[in-house]
Parts: structure tokens; C-alpha cells; sequence
């Protein structure tokens, strides 16, 4: 029961070692505190660690962000969302991923468990239906009374916009008469005459700005006090959105497992081929034929049923894998190619005076250069990508097939490549034209031949600086890619951002800012994992940065 | 209950109605069952999402998955690549890649997906201007149709000041670039010719149009880079809804029912995947029959049910109460002038389905008026370019399928016409169109190239 206190020490070590490692250094201190080691420390390093930044990170996102900017700051589609709102929003994108994951699941089940759900989603169905009349009862007096408010605010403005209208007019025809008078009165050669006329049309011309401007002021006041939103309103449409969305999903679902189920289409054309075969016995001639000939027919049919896979949308936790998928192709392509070149730059001053135009000149090219230009080639290497041999193979690899490679994951992938390489290459040039001297005079001493230098000298003692590299690698790619996939509408979170921006819905900017985090948070993970490697190949533990 | 479902599905005629006399035919055996169909966040992509999400596909054996495209280009260069087995296009998009204006692919159409649906934005600086110029216009209900004779004035200060009024619309061969042309040629503003080195029609222009993907229309609008366009719904009505512009005439004014998307493949899909093509005609046509059904009194009984759809997130994707307007037979002119227009979007009526040579050869026109094919046609060319691209036939034989399957009825579809429609002069000008003179029309126009008759 009761540990052995060297175990619990070596435990504790352990524990201590991974928090290291990993540069999950907050941690520390509450591992020490569990040990009971020096508590008053421990707790000074986790108020100053912990409890700080989550205090910053609650007075950022509920006093500043919701008190402050959400009811200063306006776009065109109205407020800027809340942080519950966001919430709500990151809740509807998962929701949709979990529809789309039922809905498959309900194409493909069959038997008894099918009919059980069937009966469960035919209660939910009228459930739901009877919530959605009453959210759309709710609206509908709602929007009666929002309609009465508005008009009632906008009948005296609209009063008073006419009311200038036409004081306007009188004015602005008695200046008409005005200075027809006094252009008839003016006699030919009388220059202050001319120029008083030249003044008062000046000064009409003013006038009529003026009067423009004041017309415009209470017009756009229209137009604010009609586009004027009711909270009360926005709500209970939202509830009935809600509400709508969930009966439509059911009543799809619905189908999924009656009429449109794989397993019961199936078994139809099953039972519909044995009829036609007992048919078949009685006919002769040319009926026994055309019948032989339409149960071929749904024979074939009926195979492909039972390959066919539900064809759903793509949600956002695949699009998330794709895209983890389409950086880590790009990043491995590009380290592929940026560490020989990066080993032979540091070994060989010439070879690194060959490569200095190439490098100085395609390190700083944008990722929304290069994209365009290599969608063109990888499409041109791919004229018929569906039937091309190699897109067949990634097509049916496991794990790998269902995430469909196609022309524009490649190209975002090379975009990726050649826009994060570089750190990795000058890094590990870095590192092998600062190996000491005295280790390549061991290895001459040794007579080591080429290849055993390279293995058992240079790259070791390189590796921290390559892990280094790898890392700013493989953190650029990451952003490279969000821009790259935006472009290419290869399926993956740039798309995702970039068909809420299109949507222009009034929850789309909440989902963004979703993004936002997943991004970060993945952005993070990566970045923690090549931390792990570069300390776990780093002889004297080079200290792991924030 | 779900038994006589699927029995009623079933009873369908094999290809070639080899079962026709059969009560229980079968599903078509098609190549290939699992699709991929591209669109274009507008609301008039709903065929091809309402033949998903209402079953009409899966009725004829198909999966398929319906995917956003960014943009008009991305869509048809991913249709000629095979990434996309089909997608919702402009009507001008496979007559000119078929003859070769911008990409050059062999794309062709056997659906026609609507009517109408466009309307033309400025922006509230100019729309005051234009009130100035016709105090007619100045009031909450201004009368229909608006025509560009208030537009005029406007163009000629901003040409004076060295500048020149910059449009928006979606493609060089959209529906979106002709109609709005067409409107501002006929007040005699000038929108710029095509020539061969001037591939972006600014030659001569009084008004210079830009190409903005639909989506972008409203934010391009508000950063001030153009002041005004044309684009379909629902990037109109959003506008009234950010109150940052103001509808001024739809193209339903411009040209009463024009037609404006097709669903397009490419040749050599059509020609490697015959059956499959036929199934897809059959579920989009009945998708088009779904979204114009009525009832008694001739109200929209399904529309929406169709913008709740269109509202989610991986479709459309604007507010519902956005897309809710246009489709369900309204327009939001302004915010004080919400009018009726039950022919705002026409899905099926009017025989619209039906892949008219007329309506092919109206495009070529428009490319020629513009100098977008660079020398002078006969006749004769536009009728065959015309049948290269429009495949009524593969139309036909997915109706006759559908009569068997007693789905649609006899008054559906022109069963006996030689495709084309009869001249009509329901145009905001005017002028008379038959599909038969495509010369004659392109000469009765006062701005734009003419040929030899």
C-alpha cells in the first residue's frame, strides 16, 4: 500500500524529467509542491506561472473583449460575437461533424439495430417538430412588435425628412427667382454687376451642398433606424434556427434508415432478383432473355451498392486532420531535400557560394507566389489525377486513402516545402561548419572514410542545430499551409476559413475566430513535439524556449 | 410506409425503356456512383443541393457529395481536370471553353438549372447621385424597371474628373457581364470592347467591369474599390442587409426570364459515363420540379424548406432570413421596398430545364457584340456551336424515363420543339431576339461590333 520512498523519488525524478523534456515547465512546481518541497516556493512559481496567465487570459477575453470592445466596435453584419457566442459557434461546427459521422453510420446499419433507432429518431422527430412551431410562434409575434417599434421610431423621422424635402425646395426655387430677377436687372459692361452674380451663384451652389448633406444626414438615420436589430428577436430566430436545423438533420437521419439504408435498398434488389429468377423458369424466347439480361443488370447494380460509401460533407475535424496530413507531407518533402543540401553547404564553402543566388533569392518568395505557379505544374504532371496510376495507390494506402489526395493537397504541400525549408537548410549548415576541429582531426587520425564521418561525426553533432531548424520549419509550414489551402481550396482548415468568409452569415465571424484557436492550439502541439526531439537529441539539454 | 417508398422508386424504366412494360423497372446501371459535384455559393446552386439533401440522387443509385468552390475559374479548370465530376457553371462558361475563349475544353450541358436571379447593386453614394438625377427615384418606392439613363450623368462627371466608374461582376463569360452590358449599353453607356489584346474589355469604356467572385461582391463593394455590380443571390440582398448598397434593377427587367446557370460536364465524362449522366439529368430535373412546386394559389410551397437548407454552413451559407427574400418569390430593394417577384428564380416553369440552342446562341451573341470572338460568324456557326454544347437529347431520354416513372407529366417538357424559343422582345430596350437570326440581332444593337449578314 503504502510506496516505497524510493520508488515515489524516482517517480518523481521521472516526472520531473518528462515536464523538462517537453518544456512544459509550469508544470514543475506543482510536482514539487505534491512532494511537499519547499511549498512557500513552489506556490510563489505557481501563482507567477499558473494562476497569472489565466488570470490575463480571463481578464482579456471577459473584461477587455466582452465588456469592452464587443460594444464598441460594429461591422456590417452587426455586433462583434461574444466569447459565449464563439462558444456556441465552436459547439455548431462539432455538431455538424457529429451529424455527418450519424448519418453515416445510419447509411451503413442494418438489422435489428436499425429499426430501433428508427423508432427512436421517429420520437425525437415529433419532439423537435413540436419545439420548432412554437420557436416559429415566438418569432412571429416577436417580429410584430420589433416591426411596430421600428416604424413607430422611423414615422417622425420620415415626417421630418419631408418636411426639409420641401423647405428645401421652397428655398431652393425662391433662390431660382431670386437670381433670375437679378440677372435680368443687369446691364451689359457693369463689372460689379457680373461679379455679384458670379457670387451668388457661388453662394447657391453652396447652398444646394449644404442642403444635400442635411438630406443625406437624416436619410442615412432612416436607413440605421430601420436596420436597427432587436436582441429579443435575433434570440428566438436563433432558437428557431436551431430548432429547424436539428428536424432537418432528423428527418435526413430518418431516411438514412428507411427508405435511403444500404442494408434495405440492398435487400429489395435481392428479393426483387429471386422473383425474377423464379420468373425466368416459365419464360422461353426472347422474354427468358430480357429477363435474363435485367438480373444481370441489378446483379451488377447491387455490387456497387454494397461498395458504395455515404457521401457526406466534409466537416471540420477532418478537415483538421487533412490539413496536420498536408503539413507533415510538405514538411518531410522539404527536410528531404534541405538537410543534404544543408550538410554539403556547411562541409563545402564552394558548394554553399553555388547555392547562395538560390537561396537569397527564393527564401523570401510569399507562399501566394509560389502556389498558383506549382498548382499549374502539379495539374500539368496530372491531366487525369481520377485514373493517374500514383493517385490510385495514395488513393487505397490505409489510413492515408480516406483523406483523397488530390492535385491541390500536392501542390499545398510543395508550397509548404519550399517555403519552410529554408530554416532547416541554413540551420544545418550551421551546425556542420561549427563541429569542432579537434573531432574531425579524431576522424582523420582514424582515416574514417566519407560516409562513416558523416554518420558517425557530422550529423550527431549537428543534430541539435538541425532540431532546431526542423522546429522554425516546421512552425512556418504551419502557417504557410493555412494561406496555401486557402487558395488551392484544397479540403482542410484554409478552406474552412475562407467558405465561412464567403458565407457573410452572421455567425461566420464567430466561427473564424474559432479557427483562430483550433489553429493556435495545433500551431502549439507541433511546436511541443519538435521541442521533445530537439531535447531528447541535445547532449548537454540545451534549454527548451516558451 | 417506407415499402411503397421504395416501390415507387423502383418502378423506373431501364435504359432504353427495355422494361417499359413492366411495373417494376429498375435503377439506371450507371458507371460510376459516387460523385463529386462542385457549386458556387449562390442561392441558385439549390438543384444540385436539393437533388442531395431531398434524395433525388440517391433515388437514382447515386452518392454524391455536393463541394464549394472559391471561385468560377477554380471550378471549371477542377470540371476539365476530373476532380469534379459536374458543377453548377455560367451559361457562357462551357460555350466558351468549347470555343476556347480563356480555357479550351470540351464542356457540355444537358440541364439548364434557372431563370432570372441576377440583380445590379450600386452603392449608396451612387444610388443618391442617381436620385438627384431623377427625383422619380427619390422615395421609398421608386418605379420599376430602373433603367441606366440616371446612371449617365454620373459616368460623365467621374470621366470628367479623370477617373471612370468601376462595376463589379463575377466572370468575363457570366450571365452577370453580358446583363450588365446590356443594361448599361442601352442608355447608351459605353462598357468596353474585347479585343485580342485586351482580354479584360476595357477598350473604348465609359464604365470599366471588373471580375470579383460572387462572395466577395458586398466587402469589394464597401472597401470602395468598385460602386456597384451585378451578381446573383444572395450578394444583393446581403448588400440592403449591411446596408451598404442599393439593388437598382433585376435581370429579370433586363431580359424578362433569361436563362442564367447550366449544370456542366465535361465531353469526355458525358461520353465515358452515358448512363450515369442520364441519372443525374433525371434527379436534378426532379429537384427543379420540387423547388417550383405550388399550391392552389400559386404560392412557392417548398422554398423554404429550400433557403433553410441553402442557409447551412457547407452550402450557401448566408443568414436564412438573406436567402429566405429572393427565394421565396420577394426581392428587398431597399429597406422600405420589399417587392413581390414570384419569377425572381424559376426553376422548372416556362420549360426552363430544357437545354434551348437559343439560349446558347443569345450568348454567342453577347460574345461577339463584345469582341470576346474576335471576328465575324455566320449563321450557320452559331446553330452548330449552339448543338456542340447544349445536348437536349440526353434531357429528352432522362424525361421520357422519368414519364414512365409517371414522376413528371407530359406538359413538363417540350417534348416535340426544334430548340428554340419564339423571338420575344422582352427586353428592357426592347429589341426583338430570335435565336434563328443570331446576325440580324447582333446588328439592331446601337453599341457593340456588327457583322455582315
Amino acid at each position: 500500500m503504502v510506496l516505497n520512498f524510493v520508488t515515489m523519488k524516482k517517480i518523481k525524478y521521472s516526472l520531473l524529467k518528462t515536464i523538462d523534456i517537453t518544456g512544459l515547465t509550469f508544470l514543475d512546481p506543482v510536482v514539487r509542491l505534491c512532494y511537499g518541497e519547499e511549498p512557500q516556493v513552489q506556490l510563489k512559481k505557481i501563482g507567477q506561472w499558473i494562476i497569472v496567465p489565466l488570470i490575463a487570459v480571463f481578464v482579456a477575453l471577459f473584461v477587455i473583449y466582452d465588456g469592452f470592445i464587443v460594444d464598441t466596435f460594429k461591422t456590417k453584419s452587426g455586433k462583434l460575437p461574444t466569447s459565449s457566442k464563439i462558444y456556441s459557434s465552436y459547439q455548431a461546427i462539432d455538431q455538424l461533424h457529429d451529424d455527418e459521422l450519424a448519418k453515416e453510420k445510419a447509411y451503413n446499419l442494418s438489422g435489428e439495430e436499425r429499426e430501433v433507432e428508427l423508432k427512436a429518431v421517429e420520437e425525437k422527430i415529433s419532439s423537435v417538430a413540436k419545439a420548432l412551431e412554437l420557436a416559429g410562434q415566438a418569432v412571429a409575434s416577436q417580429q410584430e412588435v420589433t416591426k411596430a417599434s421600428i416604424a413607430s421610431k422611423v414615422a417622425p423621422i420620415q415626417a421630418e425628412y419631408e418636411a426639409l424635402k420641401e423647405s428645401i425646395k421652397v428655398a431652393a426655387t425662391a433662390r431660382a427667382e431670386e437670381l433670375e430677377l437679378f440677372s435680368q436687372s443687369m446691364t451689359p459692361g457693369d463689372e460689379s454687376a457680373a461679379e455679384k452674380l458670379l457670387e451668388l451663384v457661388r453662394a447657391d451652389d453652396a447652398q444646394d451642398t449644404l442642403d444635400r448633406e442635411k438630406r443625406n444626414l437624416i436619410k442615412e438615420k432612416i436607413s440605421v433606424t430601420l436596420g436597427e436589430k432587436s436582441l429579443d428577436l435575433e434570440e428566438i430566430k436563433a432558437e428557431e434556427t436551431y430548432f429547424s436545423e436539428r428536424l432537418a438533420f432528423l428527418k435526413t437521419y430518418k431516411t438514412l434508415l428507411s427508405t435511403e439504408n444500404k442494408s434495405l435498398i440492398i435487400d429489395e434488389k435481392k428479393g426483387r432478383i429471386s422473383a425474377y429468377e423464379q420468373e425466368l423458369t416459365t419464360l422461353t424466347g426472347a422474354d427468358a432473355l430480357k429477363k435474363a439480361k435485367s438480373i444481370v443488370k441489378q446483379e451488377s447494380v447491387i455490387s456497387k451498392k454494397e461498395e458504395s460509401e455515404y457521401a457526406g460533407s466534409k466537416t471540420i475535424w477532418y478537415q483538421v486532420k487533412r490539413s496536420v496530413l498536408c503539413v507533415f507531407t510538405g514538411f518531410f518533402l522539404g527536410s528531404f531535400l534541405a538537410i543534404p543540401i544543408g550538410i554539403f553547404c556547411g562541409l563545402n564553402k564552394t558548394f554553399m557560394a553555388m547555392m547562395t543566388p538560390f537561396i537569397a533569392i527564393f527564401k523570401p518568395v510569399s507562399p501566394i507566389v509560389w502556389l498558383p505557379i506549382i498548382l499549374i505544374l502539379v495539374m500539368g504532371a496530372f491531366p487525369n489525377p481520377d485514373k493517374h496510376p500514383f493517385m490510385e495507390f495514395l488513393g487505397e494506402l490505409p489510413l492515408i486513402g480516406v483523406y483523397k489526395i488530390n492535385p491541390a493537397f500536392i501542390a499545398s504541400a510543395i508550397t509548404v516545402a519550399l517555403c519552410s525549408l529554408w530554416a532547416t537548410m541554413a540551420n544545418t549548415a550551421l551546425g556542420v561548419a561549427s563541429i569542432d576541429k579537434d573531432h574531425m582531426n579524431v576522424a582523420r587520425v582514424l582515416k574514417l572514410g566519407f560516409f562513416a564521418r558523416l554518420f558517425k561525426i557530422i550529423i550527431p553533432s549537428s543534430l541539435p542545430l538541425i532540431f532546431a531548424g526542423l522546429r522554425i520549419s516546421l512552425g512556418v509550414g504551419w502557417m504557410v499551409l493555412i494561406a496555401a489551402e486557402l487558395l488551392s481550396s484544397s479540403e482542410g482548415i484554409g478552406k474552412f476559413v475562407f467558405d465561412e468568409f464567403n458565407n457573410g452569415g452572421s455567425d461566420s465571424l464567430a466561427k473564424m475566430v474559432v479557427v483562430v484557436f483550433i489553429v493556435g492550439i495545433i500551431g502549439l502541439i507541433l511546436d511541443r513535439i519538435m521541442v521533445i526531439f530537439q531535447r531528447l537529441v541535445s547532449f548537454e539539454g540545451a534549454p527548451a524556449t516558451i | 410506409m417506407k415499402n411503397t417508398k421504395i416501390n415507387t422508386l423502383i418502378i423506373s424504366a431501364a435504359f432504353g425503356s427495355m422494361m417499359a412494360t413492366s411495373l417494376h423497372a429498375e435503377q439506371l446501371d450507371v458507371e460510376k456512383d459516387l460523385l463529386k459535384f462542385g457549386f458556387i455559393k449562390l442561392t441558385d446552386c439549390a438543384p444540385l443541393v436539393i437533388a442531395k439533401e431531398k434524395g433525388f440522387f440517391q433515388d437514382e443509385g447515386l452518392q454524391v457529395e455536393v463541394v464549394a468552390q472559391p471561385n468560377w475559374k477554380t471550378l471549371l479548370d477542377n470540371v476539365i481536370s476530373g476532380d469534379l465530376d459536374g458543377a453548377h457553371m455560367l451559361s457562357g462558361q462551357p460555350i466558351a471553353a468549347t470555343i476556347g475563349f480563356g480555357t479550351k475544353a470540351h464542356i457540355v450541358t444537358s440541364y439548364t438549372m434557372d431563370l432570372n436571379g441576377n440583380a445590379i447593386t450600386v452603392s449608396n453614394d451612387i444610388w443618391s447621385q442617381m436620385q438627384e438625377n431623377d427625383p422619380a427615384l427619390d422615395s421609398p418606392t421608386p418605379p420599376h424597371p430602373i433603367t441606366a439613363e440616371a446612371l449617365v450623368p454620373v459616368v460623365e462627371e467621374i470621366l470628367e474628373e479623370g477617373q471612370k466608374l468601376q462595376m463589379g461582376m463575377v466572370f468575363p463569360t457570366s450571365t452577370h457581364n453580358y446583363e450588365l452590358r446590356y443594361w448599361l449599353a442601352s442608355a447608351g453607356i459605353n462598357p468596353g470592347m474585347y479585343t485580342k489584346s485586351d482580354t479584360g474589355g476595357r477598350t473604348g469604356a465609359q464604365v470599366e467591369l471588373s471580375v470579383t467572385p460572387p462572395p466577395m461582391m458586398p466587402a469589394t463593394l464597401e472597401s470602395g474599390n468598385i460602386q456597384g455590380y451585378c451578381v446573383g443571390e444572395p450578394w444583393n440582398q446581403q448588400a440592403v442587409a449591411k446596408g451598404i448598397g442599393v439593388p437598382v434593377t433585376t435581370n429579370y427587367d433586363v431580359w424578362k426570364n433569361n436563362p442564367e446557370k447550366v449544370f456542366g460536364v465535361s465531353k469526355k465524362w458525358a461520353d465515358e459515363n452515358p448512363k450515369t449522366n442520364i441519372a443525374v439529368t433525371k434527379a436534378l430535373i426532379m429537384a427543379g420540379k420540387w423547388l417550383d412546386e405550388t399550391d392552389a394559389d400559386g404560392k412557392l410551397v417548398n422554398r423554404e424548406e429550400a433557403a433553410r437548407i441553402l442557409a447551412k454552413s457547407n452550402y450557401v451559407g448566408a443568414d436564412y432570413d438573406v436567402i429566405k427574400n429572393s427565394m421565396t418569390g420577394f426581392f428587398l430593394f431597399q429597406k422600405t421596398d420589399k417587392r413581390e417577384m414570384r419569377d425572381f428564380n424559376v426553376f422548372f416553369k416556362h420549360h426552363c430545364t430544357y437545354p434551348w440552342y437559343s439560349d446558347g446562341v443569345w450568348f454567342l451573341t453577347q460574345m461577339r457584340r463584345w469582341g470576346q470572338i474576335s471576328d465575324a460568324k455566320t449563321k450557320d456557326w452559331y446553330m452548330e456551336t449552339a448543338k456542340k454544347v447544349y445536348k437536349p437529347e440526353v434531357y429528352l431520354a432522362a424525361a421520357k424515363l422519368l414519364l414512365e416513372e409517371e414522376k413528371i407529366t407530359e406538359a413538363d417538357v417540350p417534348w416535340e420543339t426544334d430548340g428554340f424559343k419564339p423571338a420575344t422582345t422582352d427586353f428592357i430596350d426592347g429589341i426583338e431576339y430570335d435565336g434563328k437570326e443570331p446576325v440580324k440581332y447582333l446588328n439592331s444593337h446601337k453599341i457593340g461590333n456588327k457583322d455582315p449578314e
